[in-house]
């Protein structure tokens, strides 16, 4: 790899982190939303940790950070398609690609903005949660594998937005494909454990590796650090992430493709 | 008198006909309920091992609040149609008529009640598959009824006050987490008495609680009561006087 690719490399990802720094109001939503859906659960489900079977918390809080953790990571990862979307909307995208910049360069220079995005946002959150008496088990090193578990499915759930994005150049289609993750979400352990689910939820949750991914996050934050389970949780993450770059490559070439 | 009624039904007519014709601004409300309740019901389903726990099976204690919830959802929807009246002028040319000034809020209060009654059917039948009991039986199911009824124009209420004062279909994220908040801010998801701390509180002087309370009488082994359901009464006249207040007020400032 030529010097000049990683300078494309890190001028394309410093506009996509500036862009997040110069409109903090875009981020709002994947900051409020989950801690609303954290602060209701941990009141509402505050006596669900007496169940029998229940992982053995401090609060429903312990139960729930991680989960908060990656629906922040996903809710903000959108926001790299829809302005991958407004570049092409707003023709952005067709003079970049009249310049004799990297093409893959325009990719990575988006996931690095939901890398990043979803880094430190898994900190903010760890910090409002310790503010009402959260105790992460597995420490500093914990809450960064945690993070960096976030950090990965951004990036993916991000290439998979930028591939819809290039594939449609829609903001509106990119923004059509949010309940799409939420429904994944939902159909997994985020919210409950398991152990106490039954019936063919419980086969759904099983088989949706959002839960796995989750699951090892929150081993980090109610055990202690754990190396086994923190690599399938980013195993998870990571797999999600190659499929999205392969899919918004292929997006990307094909968009290219059009415009030859 | 029959200017107020003709136009009221022309206008709540137009609205429901938008469902066929613009599904996407409809169908979202009706597919998010039906989400809730197969989601919370299996996902939850572990809540009922709780000791005081009132339901057998999560659906029971899920479907109502997520019918009343799609209710909302599908007035909120009529009200939003009003905002992009107002954003793209269709309104105006309505005020510049001389048409009743109250028909132009009470037509789409119609409509919101009649599309009230498609997230109504279409949950019932999801809980019948879902397998849920209607201990209540059928004056428990007059109560969902008279429940999804009045929350769908309450819900209508409230997006009218707001579309009025907006003017913009930029309001309809406020609309939305608005009945969001105030349903989870309720007994939604736990029994009052199984809620601890600043929740309980919050729950305690929702009027939502008393509405879920009533409504859920539909599927709740203690069946209809009076005691639980006098409360639902008051909660809904309560809030229908107040955000009807709300929704004319905000209909006064735009046609003055």
């Amino acid at each position: 790899m030529t010097a000049i690719v990683l300078e494309h490399y890190a001028a394309l990802s410093r506009r996509s982190i500036m862009n997040i720094v110069r409109q903090p109001i875009a981020i709002i939503p994947s900051l409020t939303f989950p801690l609303l859906f954290l602060a209701l659960n941990s009141s509402a489900l505050a006596r669900a940790i007496e169940l029998p079977g229940f992982p053995p918390v401090d609060s429903f809080l312990q139960f729930m950070i991680s989960s908060t953790i990656i629906q922040g990571a996903l809710f903000g990862s959108i926001a790299a398609g829809s302005d991958m979307a407004k570049d092409i909307e707003g023709g952005f995208f067709d003079r970049l690609i009249a310049t004799p910049v990297s093409r893959s360069s325009i990719l990575v220079g988006r996931l690095a903005g939901s890398f990043v995005l979803g880094f430190v946002q898994a900190f903010i959150f760890f910090g409002v949660a310790s503010l009402f008496g959260l105790n992460v088990a597995g420490g500093l090193l914990g809450m960064v594998g945690v993070a960096l578990i976030g950090a990965t499915i951004a990036a993916g759930v991000g290439a998979i937005s930028v591939a819809i994005a290039l594939r449609t150049g829609s903001t509106e289609a990119v923004q059509g494909s949010f309940p799409l993750i939420f429904v994944f979400l939902f159909l997994s352990s985020a919210f409950f454990p398991r152990s106490l689910m039954h019936g063919w939820f419980k086969s759904v949750a099983t088989l949706n590796p959002l839960s796995h991914m989750i699951e090892a996050a929150r081993h980090q934050v109610i055990y202690g650090w754990d190396t086994s389970q923190w690599l399938t949780g980013i195993s998870i993450a990571g797999a999600i992430l190659v499929g999205g770059v392969v899919a918004s490559s292929f997006a990307l070439r094909a968009r290219l493709a059009e415009k030859v | 008198m029959s200017a107020t009624r003709d136009i009221t039904i022309g206008l709540a007519e137009r609205s429901v006909k938008l469902i066929p014709r613009m599904p996407s601004t409809f169908v979202p409300s009706l597919i998010m309920p039906i989400f809730l309740v197969v989601s919370f019901s299996g996902a939850f389903a572990g809540l009922t091992q709780l000791p005081g726990f009132p339901a057998d099976k999560m659906i029971d204690w899920v479907f109502p609040m997520t019918t009343l919830q799609g209710c909302a959802f599908a007035g909120v929807t009529t009200a939003m149609a009003i905002a992009r009246d107002l954003d793209n002028g269709f309104y105006d040319r309505l005020i510049g008529s001389p048409a009743p000034r109250i028909s132009l809020m009470l037509g789409p209060l119609l409509a919101s009640v009649i599309r009230g009654m498609i997230p109504l059917t279409i949950l019932l039948i999801v809980a019948v598959i879902g397998g849920a009991n209607f201990n209540g039986g059928f004056p428990g199911l007059g109560m969902l009824v008279i429940c999804a009824m009045s929350i769908s124009f309450i819900a209508g209420c409230w997006g009218l006050g707001l579309a009025f004062r907006a003017k913009t279909q930029q309001i309809a994220p406020l609309m939305q987490m608005g009945l969001f908040t105030v349903f989870f801010l309720s007994t939604a998801q736990m029994p009052i008495q199984l809620l601890t701390g600043w929740i309980h509180q919050v729950a305690r002087f929702n009027p939502i609680t008393n509405v879920l309370q009533m409504a859920r009488q539909v599927s709740l082994p203690a069946g209809v009561t009076w005691a639980t359901t006098w409360p639902g009464f008051v909660s809904l006249a309560g809030m229908a006087a107040v955000l009807g207040l709300f929704a004319y007020r905000g209909l006064l400032k735009i046609v003055d």
